[in-house]
């Protein structure tokens, strides 16, 4: 379980300090899918940052099974993000020299998953292994993106507005690849997005405003990404 | 525009080669002329015969030491313009979408040669000053009459205003060329990916071999930097150290300035360059959860076989050198000692190169410890 109690965080000082978390507490059930919903500037991306290690807070605490991780050396954050934390992010941030194949194996080896060509057919891009990410249409990118952090065998997946640069059609495919690894590996899966039609997608929903949770609610029968409305 | 007179000053390295070279040319070229001036004036025949071994040996000097680095400018020129529209390609592409012409976006590039000025009178100046004491030391003997230093304007012309055109011209067409490439392709920042590594069947190098593969065969000019810097180190520094034995410990100390400098310059800009191209896939691998001592090794590691192999040569060609110079520019002059290669001068350039090598790593280490992927996610 992950448990984030009074997380605070201000960006600069003095006069042009902006709060943009104002103490957020909450809890993510281990399996479960949550979205964590807000327009731009409300805080959303600065408090999954926050809860995936990538950045420290001001103030509070982010427990992982009981674990403070803002207490943790960057060595040992870095040892904690290798094996429990898995990034799908809006701008893909795909090696752009390696092959498909090499950015997949980013996360394989540290995971010394040798099977990791079957996420890449899961995805399907089985044909795709020796073409560079310039070589890839926007969805395909993405769809590298999740197998490389698949193949990581994450204990959670945090996603980034992952299809905010993608049309409607392959935005839905990638939402049924996300939503299927969810699923059949029981992956705890926490999702920013702006788009409340996306939120119908899981369990969990907490709605976010100026750096503050203003609604949390669970979600009775999540749809599938065909659907939800766009 | 893009491209400001400021940004001429960015090519420090550039300026600093030029420098050298400048003041390395101006010593022996200045010297040579005036002492071509005294040739009559010479009597017995030791001092006939030091005159033909200095002249000799100036233009061996020049033609080697000044060449290389007028060379080692050129590339560096080359490839920090290769880089500078690599991570400038959005804003050059959009003046080339709003209808700038190639030749008017190219023809600003002209700032970058104009660097190469300041470096060339700064080198210029420097040399100058240090024309009378250098005089002195290559007049140790008193084999030849007193000689003044003497202005040459054409050499001025020649070592300063010259280098510096040419280099301007270079930067433009340089430019020129590689505007070619489609508007979109600038800006996308669309970048020649597929580097083809030769793999052996059923072979599969681990990710961070990859990594190491990558970011060597991504910038050949790096390696070409690493490897100069390390052949700098090693040649001018045992150059220097055998010097007090056969010469001066000014001209000793000159050179082994010069090698430093040298070294110095092209390391910092192959690996800053490095750590700048490498900077998302550092990033990257950060948030993965790769530690900072496998970053490290993958990225700055594979650049050491480069630098142990540039210092070897660098061994090779100071001895050589100095041999050749000895043996045939020096073959008529009495009371020059025999000059034999010094293993102890390899062993103590040896440890300081590879302290200092090691040194800079940590430094550049650092550097990469900062990447971070929020820092790219702000850009």
């Amino acid at each position: 379980m992950i448990s984030v109690k009074g997380i605070t965080k201000t960006y600069g000082s003095g006069e042009g300090a902006v709060e943009v978390l104002k103490g957020i507490n909450l809890e993510v059930d281990d399996g479960s899918f949550v979205v964590i919903l807000g327009a731009s500037g409300s805080g959303k991306s600065t408090l999954l940052n926050i809860i995936s290690c990538l950045e420290r807070p001001d103030g509070g605490s982010v427990c992982y099974d009981g674990e403070d991780i803002t207490k943790f050396t960057d060595s040992r954050l870095t040892a904690f993000r290798r094996t429990n934390i898995g990034f799908i992010f809006q701008q893909y941030y795909l090696l752009p020299n390696m092959t498909v194949e090499k950015n997949v194996r980013m996360g394989a080896d540290l995971a010394h998953n040798d099977d990791y060509g079957k996420i890449i057919e899961a995805v399907g891009l089985g044909d795709k292994l020796e073409k560079y990410p310039a070589e890839l249409s926007g969805g395909e990118q993405q769809r590298v993106a999740i197998a490389r952090a698949i193949a990581k065998r994450p204990r959670v997946l945090f996603l980034d507005e992952p299809t905010g640069a993608l049309d409607e059609n392959t935005g839905r495919q990638v939402l049924d690849y996300i939503a299927n690894i969810h699923k059949t590996q029981s992956l705890t899966t926490i999702m920013v997005t702006h788009n409340s039609n996306i939120a119908r997608m899981a369990d969990r929903v907490i709605m976010m405003n100026s750096g503050r949770i203003v609604q949390t609610y669970n979600v009775d029968c999540p749809q599938s990404a065909y659907e939800i409305g766009w | 525009m893009v491209i400001s007179y400021r940004d001429a000053l960015k090519v420090v390295g550039i300026i600093i080669v030029c420098c050298c070279a400048v003041f390395v040319c101006t010593l022996f070229l200045n010297y040579n002329l005036d002492l071509c001036g005294i040739e009559g004036e010479l009597t017995t025949p030791a001092a006939v015969a030091m005159y033909y071994a200095q002249i000799d040996m100036g233009r061996v000097t020049v033609g080697v030491t000044g060449g290389c680095l007028v060379a080692t400018s050129a590339i560096m020129l080359v490839a920090y313009i290769k880089n500078y529209i690599d991570s400038h390609g959005r804003e050059l592409g959009i003046l080339k979408a709003i209808g700038h012409s190639r030749i008017s976006v190219a023809k600003h590039f002209v700032v970058f040669g104009l660097g190469t000025l300041v470096g060339c009178i700064i080198g210029y100046v420097a040399s100058y000053i240090y024309l009378p004491a250098f005089y002195r030391t290559q007049n140790a003997d008193g084999l030849f009459p007193d000689m003044p230093v003497t202005f040459h304007p054409e050499l001025f012309i020649v070592l300063t205003l010259a280098p510096a055109a040419v280099f301007s011209a270079i930067a433009v067409l340089y430019a020129f060329m590689r505007l070619k490439t489609p508007v979109l392709d600038l800006m996308r920042e669309k970048r020649e990916y597929a580097v083809k590594m030769r793999q052996g069947k059923g072979q599969k190098r681990t990710f961070l071999k990859e990594v190491a593969v990558a970011t060597l065969k991504g910038k050949k000019s790096h390696i070409f930097f690493v490897a100069f810097s390390a052949f700098c180190f090693s040649a001018m520094v045992q150059m220097a150290i055998s010097m007090t034995e056969i010469a001066s410990q000014t001209f000793s100390w000159m050179i082994g300035g010069i090698g430093l400098i040298l070294a110095f310059t092209t390391i910092f800009m192959a690996l800053s360059g490095v750590v700048r191209g490498n900077s998302k896939t550092i990033a990257m691998m950060h948030a993965f959860g790769y530690s900072d001592g496998e970053c490290r090794r993958a990225v700055l590691g594979a650049y050491r076989p480069i630098s142990y192999i540039g210092f070897v040569v660098g061994s090779v060609y100071q001895y050589a050198l100095l041999k050749l110079i000895m043996t045939f520019v020096f073959a008529g002059v009495d009371n020059i000692p025999d000059y034999n290669f010094s293993w102890s001068a390899l062993l103590i350039t040896f440890a300081a190169f590879v302290l200092t090598y090691e040194l800079i790593m940590y430094v550049y280490s650092l550097k990469l410890k900062s990447l971070s992927l929020k820092s790219l996610m702000l850009e």
